[in-house]
């Protein structure tokens, strides 16, 4: 998280140098045959735990959910009792209410089309949250605002943390931080979405997971695509923890939601 | 003497190395036995100078006139020596761009010769090539290209500033890494495969302010030469090429200082003799003033900001008599980028060279060089509740001595070794005590590399000759640390502390090498060559361009050398008296032990970075073509590569071979330059290329909530082909007043095409349901004008 502003730094240096010109082209991209994703979780709020399955689309297709009907979808807790998700619409299913424990182990099984694919998830032990801060910095003349997370780092472990920004409901930012740098210590980790443009009154929700190392994996992966946190790299499909070829990531984690009032 | 090679070949155990590498060595031992019993000629050596300044020429010729064989080059240091029977003789004395020179001699005993060049002012025109007239078809060397200075200065470049890396991208075979990029891609290779030495010591990061310039100013330097393939056996580290720069010596006769006043940077050069004809001094520097302009702002969050780079190039000589030289040079170059009170980055080399010349006999000449090189990069963080601050650097104590052994008129020996102690410092990471980071130090790593080689320039008839050579490498990773090695999947399988000085790990690698010339006629040979290269220390980038943070590594448990072997054969051809020169060459390339990462990997502060990588085989081909015309008004230059890289790995891309970032298919440049008068140049470059092999994504799919990407095979996209004209001109000043002075103007990308420099695809922010294709451009059209001067 904390790299991110040395290249939001050079970024805006060779910005202000060279004045790159940005446009939207045209680009000839191949259509691959669907693949099947699977976007799950278990938090440890007494909630409807939810799994989305769904396969890919083409890139020139409007931003939609592809729900795939019809699978079969077992979570089993420690190796022991098994809980049943039922779909509530296409592509999504839910379990009934219950809550997840750190420490357990989550395996979440879904066969679909004949085919059978597996993850696995320790929930990690739950952080508490402190609070939301503003945090403003000078680029180049203009101030930016943005949200800072504030808690302490429990010492001695590894720790990763998934941040969910949404703004209107719509998540925004979805980043991931680890304390390999800050093990133990009061932390502030910034999340870089701007807030300039929101006006008094309005309001962002954040929501701080606590995850397991796969997952961090898988989503520090992602992040790496779009560029956020470094330099970009050659873009892959982020490692899932999910077996036989299928997207996306199962992920057992804690839970806390802040929301932050602009005045 | 054959039957001393029979006997010997018979007796010599086979220790590691197989047969033919045994006939090489075995056949070089008897050659020089056979000549050291053979006394009966002399020897005729000395330096080749330049009578106005003094600086040493490389690369001239020495020939005796009549004699289609009995000749010779100077060396790196001007250094020439032709063995010959007794009597009177013509020499002649020749170097492209200078004035031929004719001395009688009468040789009854050994003679040192030297002789000064006068520049050749009456051709006055643009003299494009360092090499002898027809060096290029005669030598049995290929894949070697060369680079004048004038060249250099001559073709039009980005902003004004003049650029050896970025010029000898306009070469075939040599490729450029992306837009404004001083990286450059050597036959398939990587950015971090190419040996650069600037006057013998490696430069590690070759780019400043992220690669758009590099850190070579071309006042202060002499000689480029970049080897393609056919390395000879005293170049060894790298997989893929060696570009070797030589600084200049200093102006021996008088005092001199030049200069340059442009867009983004100014130069400024000083020489002269510290003792006259004995020593002299070269002091060049150059720095960036584009910070300045942020000066200009009232708002302290900008005035506050700094942004530059410099470079300083220093050189000392000193003739102690007849037989010793010494030689002490150095470079010290360095980025800063501050954003006022919240961040700090700054990285840079450091070399030191100090070479001691030697002559044993006029045959033997001995060059012993003591190397210091560092590149370091700091970066700071000052913002108060995660304030921090990270070091990390790469030291090399470098010692190499090298030999040249005339041994008869067709044999000239090369010999030495090398031995450099690498230690690389990862990272130390340091904080103050209110900050949320912790102070870490990764542990250091340190390594020995060295090597012995032997290399004989053998010119078997009048036709045919040959370079045949064998480089014995060897690296150990050295303790201190902790040294853990993983399976497959990258878990750790074992850890074991060494003590300071142990050794963790060594490999033994032997490195043949063989480049040979068969002379059709005059004007036209045919060449071939075989080299094997390997690489001890790697830099690792995930990134799609290189950074001043990459990180480097060495061989270890887990990683192994990069080896490469390459064949390559070509067509060489001289026309119209030599004003033309045409090559055609075609190689292959094997690589073994190449590196990839796992997808997440995260190089910043990792101190187990090994667990991420992943190894697998590289092959690279292609066709290079060169045309170029060497002399008159209008000269300049055509190169087209045909090439393809391919790498394949058991874990990436279903185990299929893949194409590498570096693959493009087509390479096209055409450079220009027309002297219009004596006072007016103008110059233009055009180039073309496909664009680099890539990933982008076959589809989409919905990550809660946001849009993600499904890529479905690696690099099996291109980017948009790529295509730009640069044109220039110069206007001299009047001669004849004691300051000249000269102006250039330039445009860069003169139609303002679109290139792209990054292809990102995100969700349009105004309705979110459509993905969109986003292509950044860096440089539209950018004019550009310098100021040079001299007195």
């Amino acid at each position: 998280m904390k790299k991110m502003n040395i290249y939001k730094g050079l970024g805006l240096i060779m910005i202000f140098l060279f004045t790159a010109c940005e446009k939207v082209i045209e680009l000839k991209l191949d259509d691959a045959a669907p693949v099947l994703v699977i976007d799950g979780g278990v938090s440890d709020q007494n909630e409807v735990q939810q799994v989305k399955i769904s396969k890919t689309y083409s890139f020139t297709e409007p931003n939609k959910f592809h729900g795939v009907s019809a699978a079969k979808v077992l979570l089993s807790v420690d190796g022991l009792s098994s809980i049943v998700f039922s779909e509530v619409s296409p592509g999504i299913y839910q379990s009934v209410k219950f809550k997840g424990k750190s420490g357990s182990k989550y395996e979440l099984s879904v066969t679909v089309e004949g085919q059978t694919y597996k993850a696995s998830s320790v929930m990690p032990a739950r952080v508490p949250m402190d609070s939301l801060t503003f945090k403003s910095y000078d680029f180049f003349g203009e101030t930016k605002n943005y949200v800072a997370v504030n808690f302490r780092d429990p010492a001695g472990v590894a720790n990763q943390y998934r941040y969910i920004l949404k703004f209107k409901g719509v998540v925004e930012k979805d980043v991931v931080s680890e304390d390999r740098f800050d093990d133990g210590n009061k932390v502030t980790n910034v999340i870089f979405y701007e807030l300039n443009d929101l006006i008094k009154g309005d309001s962002i929700q954040v929501e701080i997971q606590c995850i397991d190392r796969n997952v961090y994996r898988y989503f520090y992966s992602l992040g790496q695509n779009s560029g956020s946190g470094g330099p970009p790299v050659a873009p892959a499909n982020p490692p899932s923890n999910f077996s036989n070829g299928a997207l996306g990531v199962f992920s057992a984690h804690t839970s806390s939601i802040r929301t932050a009032l602009i005045k | 003497m054959p039957n001393l090679k029979a006997l010997l070949l018979k007796n010599i155990p086979d220790f590691f190395m197989p047969n033919t590498i045994r006939f090489v060595l075995i056949s070089l031992l008897c050659i020089l036995f056979q000549y050291s019993s053979a006394q009966t000629k002399r020897t005729l050596s000395g330096n080749v100078t330049d009578a106005k300044t003094g600086e040493t020429l490389i690369g001239a010729s020495v020939r005796l006139v009549g004699s289609s064989t009995a000749g010779s080059l100077t060396n790196a240091y001007g250094f020439y020596s032709v063995i010959i029977a007794e009597g009177k003789y013509e020499v002649s004395v020749s170097f492209i761009g200078y004035k031929t020179t004719f001395k009688q001699v009468e040789i009854s005993k050994d003679l040192r010769l030297n002789v000064a060049l006068e520049e050749d002012n009456q051709l006055n025109e643009v003299v494009i090539s360092a090499t002898q007239k027809n060096e290029n078809v005669s030598s049995p060397q290929m894949g070697l290209q060369k680079l004048s200075v004038r060249e250099i200065n001559d073709v039009p470049v980005l902003l004004g500033e003049r650029d050896v890396l970025k010029t000898l991208q306009l070469l075939p075979g040599i490729k450029s890494a992306g837009e404004g990029n001083s990286g450059f891609y050597v036959r398939g290779g990587a950015t971090d495969q190419n040996l650069i030495l600037l006057d013998e010591a490696p430069v590690y990061n070759a780019s400043h302010l992220l690669g758009f310039f590099s850190t070579f100013n071309s006042d202060a330097i002499k000689d480029v030469s970049v080897y393609k393939g056919g390395m000879p056996a005293q170049y060894g580290g790298r997989l893929a090429s060696v570009l070797d720069i030589k600084m200049n010596d200093g102006n021996r006769k008088e005092f001199t200082a030049e200069g340059g006043v442009g867009l983004i940077s100014s130069r400024l050069k000083v020489e002269g003799p510290i003792v006259k004809d004995k020593g002299s001094f070269m002091l060049s520097a150059r720095r960036t003033y584009m910070d300045l302009f942020f000066k200009l702002s009232s708002d302290s969050s900008i005035n506050s900001n700094t942004l530059y780079f410099y470079d300083l190039n220093a050189k000392a000589n000193y003739q102690l008599d007849d037989k010793n030289t010494i030689y002490l040079s150095g470079y010290f170059g360095r980025d800063k980028l501050g954003l006022a009170e919240t961040f700090g980055f700054n990285w840079g080399n450091a070399t030191v060279t100090l070479r001691w010349n030697h002559l044993y006999s006029n045959k033997l000449f001995s060059n012993t060089s003591l190397i210091y090189s560092n590149y370091n990069y700091v970066i700071q963080n000052m913002m108060e509740d995660n304030n921090f601050k990270v070091n990390s650097s790469i030291k090399d104590f470098n010692l190499k001595q090298d030999f040249d052994y005339r041994l008869s008129n067709d044999h000239s020996l090369k010999f030495g070794l090398n031995v450099i102690h690498h230690t690389i410092a990862p990272g130390k990471l340091s904080a103050d005590e209110n900050s949320s980071v912790n102070p870490t130090t990764y542990e250091d790593r340190k390594g020995l590399e060295s090597a012995m080689y032997v290399s004989d320039e053998w010119a078997v008839n009048d036709r045919f000759n040959v370079v045949y050579g064998l480089r014995l490498s060897s690296f150990s990773l050295l303790g201190p640390g902790n040294f853990k090695s993983y399976d497959a999947e990258g878990n750790t399988i074992s850890s074991q502390y060494y003590g300071p000085g142990s050794v963790v790990k060594t490999y033994l690698n032997l490195e043949p090498r063989l480049s040979a010339s068969y002379q059709l006629n005059p004007s036209a040979s045919i060449k071939g060559a075989y080299t094997r290269n390997v690489q001890n220390i790697h830099l690792m980038s995930n990134s799609t361009s290189t950074s001043p943070t990459d990180l480097y590594i060495m061989n270890s448990n887990n990683v192994k050398p990069e080896i490469a072997d390459q064949v390559a054969t070509g067509y060489f051809k001289n026309f119209n008296d030599d004003k033309y020169e045409f090559s055609a060459e075609i190689y292959y390339k094997w690589m073994q032990n190449q590196i990839e990462y796992r997808s997440g990997t995260d190089l910043r502060g990792n101190g187990n970075v090994e667990a991420d990588l992943l190894y697998g085989d590289g092959r690279a081909y292609g066709i290079e073509l060169f045309l170029k015309k060497r002399f008159g008004k209008f000269n300049g230059w055509i190169g087209y590569t045909f090439s393809r890289t391919e790498r394949q790995f058991d874990t990436l891309n279903e185990g299929k071979w893949f194409y590498a970032k570096q693959d493009r298919t087509h390479d096209l440049s055409l450079v220009g330059i027309y002297k219009a008068s004596p006072r007016w140049t103008f110059s233009s470059v055009f180039v073309y290329n496909t664009g680099n092999a890539v990933t982008y994504p076959s589809g989409k799919y919905q990550i809660n909530g946001t849009t993600a990407f499904y890529y479905k095979e690696k690099n099996g996209y291109r980017t948009p082909a790529y295509h730009r004209l640069d044109v220039a001109a110069t206007l001299e000043g009047k001669p004849g007043k004691k300051m000249q002075s000269s102006w250039s103007f330039g445009i860069y990308n003169v139609y303002n095409r679109q290139n792209a420099f990054s292809i990102d695809f995100k969700d349009n922010p105004d309705d979110p349901t459509r993905t969109e294709v986003v292509r950044t451009t860096l440089f539209g059209i950018i004019p550009s004008v310098t100021w040079n001067f001299k007195f």
